[in-house]
């Protein structure tokens, strides 16, 4: 078995004494595009703390290809390519959209390869679709162009691994189109991993490979998502009447 | 205005400033002289604690340790070393606290942080009264070896320069970048690669640096000090207002702030002591209430905004009786 680009093995978070995240083991490996999914409260954001090194598990570990990171504080993940958005938009509002990005390039993303097309601010304004509003401060666009900016500054990181914490939400439909095209194109175009949180689940599961299943802090599922749709425990504990329906 | 324009401007205004300074001994009297030097003292002060509170909105209440330590290191060394090298000395021991204090307690922040620094230089300031008392022997320290008083103008007019040219150089280098990545949001700044404690520590220690330095240079002015002569919290006060009240975000602010304010102090302190302090304690209640941004963020726009304000509330007012009679 190759070295995974991330692996959580038996990762736990406990917050006093509620067990957020239980026992966790997850492999992603390098170019793929995964979802996680799972019902409000089943730990999806705490894994991706987990995971971008924002907050350390309780107990298990963290590798970033096959470095262990267990512990460290997040710029050391940011470091190794890790970058991450957050599900409320956590831009720099009196700076520029521009420096928004260049904050990224100054520091995780220095002397790190940039990918083609990635190498500066206006070639990542580019991808993003914010070219115009590169003079504006982060607090003047609207919140969907904000989200699209925090995926920008997650970019400037020069990442090897995205991982973003429902990017989608609050999006009308032609702007969740928009976005999954985006990402797959990260994906396709610049080979980076992505893992992806989505509450709207129909979406996440047109555009990913492999889907993880979140329910009350354990993974009950794992697997391509025609396969996920049909397993009972899923349909029990999430998707229910509605994707059955919608599936058949 | 380009990058390169706003350098060349700032640099220009702050040499005008440094001309009129350092000519003015020639053309006051002392007690002008005594009066420009405590504004020196506070342009120093209150710019470099904005260079780094202001910036990571950290409020750090212990600029009278760095003061004292650095007073009391030049203090003790005076008589063994060259005036310079004593100056130095102050900076680097202020400079060693805040890399300890700050390792202590910058994971802190808002008003935990605030009120751990002040408790810290409240210690410091015992601890060393009480070293004063029980190893020594004695309640302070007479400066035998105390140099012009030009040199001390001159020392402390540099210290000011330097303090603003360093705030101008931080502010354009990636330390000030992911210190003002610290105030705007400290985890996507962390998550964006910014090793923000060590970032925090070293503008800590930068803007300890001048404290002590500027400690070591007051000190001899004294002749004679003792631990609550030094460690005066006044001093950390004043400089935190000073720096908030002209806009601790800003270059010039502090700068402006504490030059009206030093001339605001010398003047009344003679007469009306406490009409001072409440002057100061009223502006600041104002600027924090009406003016976060500090004195410097007052644009034309923001007293047109304040007027309709005030006109709009009185119809308004007018309007809400109306209501009340009605239900």
């Amino acid at each position: 078995m190759g070295t995974a680009l991330l692996e959580a093995r038996s990762v736990t978070v406990r917050f006093g004494g509620l067990t957020a995240v239980d026992g966790i083991s997850a492999r992603f490996a390098a170019g793929e595009l995964v979802g996680i999914i799972g019902p409000n409260g089943a730990g999806k954001t705490t894994f991706f703390n987990v995971l971008s090194g924002v907050l350390p598990p309780t107990s298990g570990r963290l590798l970033v290809a096959g470095d262990d990171l267990t512990g460290a504080r997040p710029h050391r993940y940011a470091h190794h390519g890790i970058a991450r958005t957050f599900q409320t938009p956590r831009v720099f509002a009196e700076l520029t959209v521009a420096a928004n990005i260049g904050f990224g390039l100054q520091f995780a993303g220095r002397g790190r390869a940039a990918a083609p097309g990635l190498a500066d601010a206006a070639g990542i304004l580019e991808v993003i679709g914010l070219s115009a509003h590169a003079a504006q401060p982060a607090a003047a666009i609207t919140p969907s162009q904000q989200r699209l900016l925090e995926i920008g500054m997650a970019l400037a990181t020069r990442p090897r691994l995205l991982l973003l914490d429902e990017v989608a939400a609050g999006l009308t439909e032609g702007e969740v189109e928009h976005m999954a095209r985006l990402i797959r194109g990260l994906r396709d175009d610049l080979a980076l991993t992505v893992i992806w949180i989505e509450h709207a689940v129909t979406t996440l599961l047109r555009h990913v490979e492999r889907v993880l299943v979140l329910h009350q802090g354990c993974k009950i599922a794992d697997a391509a998502p025609a396969e996920v749709v049909r397993d009972a425990r899923v349909i029990e504990a999430y998707l229910g009447d509605e994707m059955a329906q919608g599936t058949s | 205005m380009s990058g390169r324009r706003i350098l060349g401007r700032d640099l220009s205004v702050l040499a005008v400033l440094a001309v009129i300074a350092l000519a003015l001994p020639a053309w006051v009297n002392e007690f002008g002289v005594s009066m420009a030097l405590t504004c020196l003292m506070y342009v120093a002060l209150s710019s470099s604690w904005s260079l780094f509170c202001g910036a990571t909105r950290y409020l750090s209440l212990a600029t009278s340790a760095f003061f004292g330590i650095g007073a009391y290191a030049g203090a003790l060394t005076l008589g063994e070393l060259p005036w310079l090298a004593a100056i130095a000395l102050g900076a680097g021991a202020a400079a060693a606290l805040a890399v300890v204090m700050g390792s202590a307690v910058l994971h802190l922040r808002g008003t935990y942080f605030a009120v751990l620094t002040f408790g810290m230089t409240e210690l410091i300031r015992h601890a060393v009264t009480f070293a004063e008392k029980q190893i020594a022997g004695t309640v302070g320290r007479v400066l035998v070896f105390v140099p012009e008083p030009g040199t001390v103008y001159l020392t402390v007019l540099a210290l000011a320069v330097l303090a603003v040219v360093t705030s101008i150089a931080v502010r354009r280098s990636r330390l000030g970048l992911a210190l003002a990545g610290i105030g705007g949001d400290e985890l996507r700044a962390q998550t964006l690669g910014v090793d923000t404690r060590r970032a925090k520590v070293i503008g800590f220690a930068i803007s300890a640096a001048f404290a002590g330095a500027v400690g070591a240079a007051m000190s001899v002015r004294w002749t004679y000090i003792d631990p609550a002569t030094v460690f005066n919290p006044f001093i950390g006060f004043q400089t935190v207002l000073i720096a908030l009240i002209g806009g601790a975000a800003t270059l010039w602010g502090p700068l402006v702030a504490a030059i009206v304010f030093s001339v605001l102090a010398e003047a009344l302190r003679l007469q009306l002591p406490q009409l001072y302090m409440m002057a100061l304690g009223l502006l600041l209640i104002l600027s924090v209430l009406y003016l976060p941004g500090g004195l410097a963020s007052l644009r034309p726009g923001i007293l047109i905004g304040w007027r309709d304000a005030l006109l709009a509330r009185r119809p308004a007012r007018r309007a809400g009786a109306g209501k009340v009679r009605d239900a």
